[in-house]
């Protein structure tokens, strides 16, 4: 989840990618047309490669290829009339246009979420929170499910090793499959269980709940041009969105 | 929020993140993205479910893109409508566990088909929107085709979500139990 310090996205305050990605989805969600939608996951795009994370963009195509596909399909080949040819496609018109608009918003909102999640490090934004006085109990639920969610990957992939090893047969009807769901699923919630018990007690005895407020060692730096990005992008958004309302 | 609660939602928050991974491996079209928040409402009420629900979708989408984020709303409405049915020991029995599985999975499918509809124009996850195509291309419209996709797939995911939780929930010691008064409840003890 860490990015190498040497990126400009791993060196920008935690609160400044946040604040973009979160400002691109809103832009994205205003811009109207393919054409609209076509520059802003450009610019996205070049933001990323910029700030050092570019790899995202390459990730997000993973999960933006298949809806990428379907898009085509189901308004390009199936959508309304009036149709165009398109190097010997009839497709229609308005359902290629639509889905452009949307390919490319998806494509801006996946590449900007994973160009944060590839410079997110949990250690600086739970500094970062607590030197804005945020609750401990936010930042901890945040930090802690990233921190455990590795552990819990592995233990399922454990798991389901350990069953087939016994012998749980994964294929067959939909019936037989669905009553392999129990035994896959059932140690994994059963240890979850366990763990938040343990846990709960070591939260206890460290007096986690009851912490105020903490004063952070090092806390990450806000650059007077982390805030100038983070305003420009705020100011972005909003005017997108009124464009979107207005036009 | 206390300790005990501070070390449910992470691990609730994960359940929900991993058991996908371990469905598919089963090879079935289920999401069970939604067991970690069934399981946090029944253990310590809705409040608790939907925090699950929120934050799971907000890391969901820093690790996956935040397109699935207005997918969100369904996770509160699970919680809600699983915190009414731990209010009336829906998951007394099985067959109670069902009937709540199936009434969660029509709203969810309900207002799952509408967020697809109108901001993803149909296009969602591969195996919804295969279901979508096929409809498409055997003459229906696109939003009936989008709403019997999301209706059909949110009905037995729920079910099954509801029925796991409840089978998980009856099987545990009363020990652990004691520590969350509202599962006994959920339970009608």
């Amino acid at each position: 989840m860490t990015a190498r310090p040497a990126t400009l996205a791993s060196r920008a305050h935690p609160f400044t990618p946040l604040v973009l990605t979160l400002c691109i989805a809103i832009t994205a969600l205003a811009a109207a047309g393919p054409l609209e939608a076509g520059v802003l996951y450009a610019v996205t795009v070049a933001l990323a490669v910029i700030s050092g994370v570019g790899r995202a963009a390459l990730r997000a195509l993973v999960p933006l290829a298949p809806l990428w596909f379907f898009l085509f399909l189901l308004h390009g080949v199936m959508g309304e009339s009036p149709r165009i040819d398109v190097a010997g496609l009839a497709l229609s018109e308005a359902g290629i246009s639509l889905a452009l608009a949307q390919a490319a918003r998806l494509g801006a909102i996946a590449t900007a979420s994973l160009a944060l999640s590839a410079s997110f490090s949990p250690a600086r934004f739970i500094d970062a929170a607590a030197e804005r006085r945020w609750s401990f109990a936010a930042s901890y639920l945040v930090v802690a499910t990233l921190l455990a969610l590795p552990r819990f990957r592995a233990r399922a992939a454990a798991i389901l090793d350990a069953q087939r090893s016994r012998g749980l047969r994964l294929r067959g009807g939909p019936l037989h499959r669905l009553r392999a769901i129990r035994p896959v699923t059932f140690p994994l919630l059963l240890g979850a269980l366990a763990e938040v018990d343990e846990r709960g007690f070591a939260l206890e005895t460290r007096c986690a709940a009851g912490v105020t407020a903490r004063t952070p060692l090092a806390p990450p730096v806000d650059r007077p041009a982390d805030r100038v990005v983070r305003w420009l992008a705020i100011g972005g958004a909003v005017c997108a969105m009124a464009w979107r309302v207005a036009g | 929020m206390n300790a005990r609660l501070l070390a449910l939602v992470p691990a609730a928050i994960a359940i929900n993140l991993v058991v996908g991974g371990l469905v598919n491996a089963v090879g079935l079209p289920l999401y069970l993205d939604s067991i970690g928040t069934i399981l946090a409402t029944v253990l310590a009420g809705p409040a608790v479910g939907m925090v699950v629900g929120a934050i799971g979708q907000l890391l969901f989408g820093l690790l996956y893109g935040y397109q699935w984020i207005p997918f969100g709303l369904i996770q509160l409405l699970i919680a809600l409508l699983a915190g009414a049915a731990a209010a009336r020991a829906g998951f007394r029995s099985t067959g109670r566990t069902v009937a709540w599985g199936l009434l969660t999975g029509a709203l969810a499918g309900s207002l799952s088909a509408v967020i697809s509809y109108i901001l993803f124009k149909g296009v969602t996850a591969t195996g919804t929107t295969a279901v979508v195509t096929l409809l498409r291309h055997l003459g229906w419209s696109l939003p009936a085709a989008v709403t019997a996709s999301s209706l059909a797939l949110d009905l037995v995911d729920k079910a099954v979500a509801f029925v796991l939780v409840g089978a998980l929930v009856r099987s545990l010691p009363g020990r652990m139990l004691g520590r969350f008064p509202r599962a006994a409840r959920a339970l009608g003890r």
